[in-house]
């Protein structure tokens, strides 16, 4: 099976400061370090590994020190990084990283499924992986928070909504984005950290794929942003426990007291 | 006592100890003033007066034994901030109620209620903007008063490389018993030989001299008295657990941030390799002729007994955010380093990878944390097993209700952590107890902490910490380390020093609050209707 990850440097705090002014992320002075929905994308990846044999690819576009993500992935467990660096892919929204990710995954060429972050933890915009799998044209399942079973070229799993969770089958090739739920991320090893310490990362260059320049770095990204603000969630869930006769004689209970005629 | 006062401040009656004490009344000063008045009363009545702060002390330090509490909660200002220039050395003032959480989060911000602050201190401030400052010690209590961590001495892991509380303090207010105040600066009040000589604010010398009695060669002591010939007067204030006067202000001095703030856990396939481990941290021992200059600045150890009810406890959703613990991982240290570049740490980190293959363990079975997010990570590891052996004493205490978590606080010389480490593995076997052995190992100072499942068994635990005060006393340790000796350390304090050598301690005492009207009960035993 190949997987490949996709990887995303961002700061390490959880009190991200946005610039008053235009509204974009203050990066200075803080230390980058991976994203931690990466880390369960990672972790994934590797337990599949583990279980069934994988190869895993780690990609990552961003500046040259983002390199160190990526050998953390290795250390974690993948089994090649590469960045795609440089000046023209500089400033881009989620519309041309994805873009960009897709031309450095169409030179890794075929593969299985990749695995997402369900968003980064600086910009909270969780729209780089619908937006690659559009892009490869690929099946896309998000918020996915467990994986059942893979099986002749598809993948059973369980996927978390505003309501409580859906039970999916995915064909695959395909990609997913995973939540917090899904694993608990291993913390590099001293073993992992020598190997990854010593391992070569791939550096992808614009003039190494086959891009157009209008779609990649700021030339590439019509986003401007207006304001940034946590959108409200609103829907309360609770799950209902019990026997089948429990659940169903609890569900109506509960529809009676909405107001609902049950029949 | 008045029911009354019981319903209204009976949680003042108690401190983390679970100990209850008694009380007739309570004061909430918000000045030295207050304090001074308060003291200049009850020592007139020749009411006996309890101090406490936070109330998260292990040895009932704050617990009344009858008399008036003076509670100094509500002294949590910082005062002032100090900079020496031509050192580059930063200090702040304090009231002794301030939250060491608090302070933290005031350091990490370089932001603090400046109102009242003088024109020097606003100026010093400027300077902290420079630098990257911390408080190094760090009790896994965050939620402490410094007058408390002032009082007991207090230190926590990374005492391994920065020393405890004592080592960064350089000034204290304390108002005597009878509303005198004594102004200490560290440097200021050296004792000359075994005298001393301290002049009040109100002009008034105090002469004394020191006792004879030696305190043990550890790296970690607060039991009883500080006692040196020659010795700076502001430490004997410093671990004297409140039984002298009332701190009402501390002068603290910040370190540096290094850097480099990188923490490791490592698992080993048994204790005795891991103790090598230390060993070898410790540069005793040289492994594989690997030169390890990892210089750490914590050492801690958890126990196979440790790991296995982290893991059971990993099972139920309270410690979800804990990695997995393999049950191939028989005892775990925890290395803490500090330097200024990534490559240095990074050369030593593979060194020490080579060491632990070289015992016998696995450098993948590590958990390596280099940013700070990670590192957050095996801190909530670490403070899980006291947290677990707390909720484990909750669900027993459900049923029997008189049972309180048993804890040592012990330390020992160097060469003789094998000897200590065998003495608790032996006890709680032969007793057939359920204990876990987690704490400061690169001090050897672990906390030994007993599970009684019945009041037979917390009879026996109690029994057994008797016996190894004794023991550990013979090795020349110190029976309390970083708590202080409070109340609940009283009998073991006499393992550590003969009777005499503790009514050296009580006429030293008695200088300072001759009526023994403060904190009635610590340090020294309080027999009723005395």
């Amino acid at each position: 099976m190949k997987i490949i990850v996709c990887i995303k440097q961002v700061p390490g705090t959880n009190e991200v400061k946005t610039d008053p002014v235009t509204n974009t992320i203050i990066r200075e002075n803080i230390p980058a370090i991976l994203n931690p929905f990466d880390a369960y994308a990672i972790e994934e990846a590797v337990r599949i590994k583990e279980r069934r044999g994988a190869f895993i690819y780690g990609i990552s576009m961003g500046i040259p020190a983002a390199r160190e993500v990526l050998r953390e992935a290795l250390a974690l467990g993948i089994d090649k990084g590469i960045l795609m660096t440089d000046r023209k892919f500089a400033g881009a929204d989620t519309l041309a990283t994805a873009y960009t990710l897709s031309k450095g995954i169409e030179r890794i060429g075929d593969f299985d499924l990749i695995i997402c972050g369900r968003q980064a933890t600086d910009g909270d915009t969780a729209q780089v992986g619908p937006s690659l799998a559009r892009t490869l044209n690929i099946t896309c399942a998000t918020d996915i928070s467990r994986i059942i079973e893979i099986k002749n070229k598809e993948m059973h799993c369980l996927k978390i909504t505003d309501d409580g969770y859906e039970e999916i089958l995915v064909k695959l090739p395909a990609l997913i984005t995973v939540v917090k739920e899904i694993n608990m991320p291993r913390l590099p090893s001293i073993k992992g950290m020598k190997l990854a310490r010593r391992a070569e990362i791939d550096i992808v260059r614009f003039d190494d794929i086959k891009a157009d320049e209008n779609r990649t770095g700021l030339k590439g990204s019509p986003t401007r942003v207006r304001k940034v603000f946590v959108p409200v969630h609103q829907v309360e869930t609770s799950m209902i426990e019990g026997t089948l006769e429990e659940k169903a004689q609890k569900l109506s209970e509960l529809l009676l007291s909405m107001g609902m005629e049950v029949k | 006592m008045d029911g009354d006062f019981k319903q209204v401040y009976g949680e003042y009656l108690r401190d983390e100890s679970r100990q209850v004490g008694w009380a007739e009344s309570i004061a909430f000063p918000r000045t030295e003033a207050e304090i001074i008045s308060n003291l200049k009363e009850m020592s007139r009545k020749k009411i006996p007066v309890t101090s406490q702060g936070a109330r998260t002390g292990l040895a009932a330090s704050a617990v009344p034994y009858g008399g008036y509490i003076i509670n100094l909660s509500k002294m949590n200002k910082v005062t002032g901030a100090r900079y020496d220039e031509k050192e580059d050395r930063f200090f702040l003032t304090l009231q002794p109620g301030v939250l060491l959480s608090d302070l933290r989060k005031y350091i990490a911000n370089k932001s603090f209620d400046v109102t009242g602050w003088d024109i020097e201190s606003l100026h010093a401030l400027k300077f902290m903007e420079k630098g990257k400052w911390f408080y190094s010690t760090d009790p896994t209590e965050s939620s402490a008063s410094m007058g408390g961590i002032a009082s007991c001495n207090a230190s926590g892991a990374r005492s391994y490389k920065y020393g405890s509380a004592r080592d960064h303090i350089t000034g204290l207010r304390v108002v005597l018993a009878d509303g005198d105040v004594l102004a200490l600066k560290r440097g200021k009040c050296l004792a000359s030989g075994d005298e001393f000589s301290l002049i009040t604010e109100k002009g008034r010398e105090i002469k004394g001299r020191l006792p004879k009695y030696k305190m043990p060669d550890v790296r970690k002591n607060t039991s009883g008295y500080y006692n040196k010939p020659g010795m700076d007067m502001i430490d004997l204030f410093i671990g004297s657990d409140g039984t002298l006067g009332i701190i009402s202000e501390i002068e603290i001095e910040l370190s540096k941030t290094s850097p480099v703030n990188w923490g490791i856990t490592i698992f080993m396939p048994d204790e005795d390799k891991a103790l090598d481990l230390v060993r070898a941290l410790r540069r005793e021992i040289k492994v594989a002729g690997i030169d390890l200059n990892l210089n750490p600045s914590a050492v801690e150890f958890f126990s196979h007994k440790a790991l296995k009810l982290l893991r059971e406890r990993q099972k139920t959703s309270a410690f979800s955010n804990i990695q997995e613990l393999k049950d191939t991982y028989h005892t775990a240290i925890y290395v803490e380093i500090e330097c200024s570049l990534d490559d240095e740490a990074w050369k030593e980190v593979e060194k020490l990878g080579d060491v632990i293959n070289a015992l016998g363990g696995d450098e993948g079975e590590t958990w390596l944390a280099y940013n700070s997010v990670n590192l957050e990570k095996l801190h909530d590891f670490r403070h899980a097993c006291p947290e677990c052996v707390n909720l484990q004493i909750d669900i027993i205490k459900k049923s029997n209700p008189g049972i309180t978590k048993l804890g040592t606080d012990m330390s020992v010389p160097d060469d003789k952590l094998k000897d200590v480490m065998i003495m608790y593995n032996e006890g709680i076997e032969e007793n057939k107890l359920d204990g876990v052995i987690f704490g400061h190992i690169g001090n050897n100072h672990l906390h030994v902490n007993i599970i009684p499942r019945n009041m037979d068994e917390y009879e026996k635990g109690k029994d057994l910490f008797l016996l190894w005060a004794e023991k550990v006393a013979a090795m020349g340790g110190a029976v309390s380390a970083e708590h202080g000796v409070g109340k609940l350390k009283v009998p073991f304090l006499k393992k550590m020093y003969s009777e005499e050598e503790i009514n050296e301690m009580r006429r030293l005492k008695k200088i300072f609050d001759p009526a023994q009207i403060l904190n009635r009960g610590t340090i020294f035993e309080y027999v009723e209707g005395q």
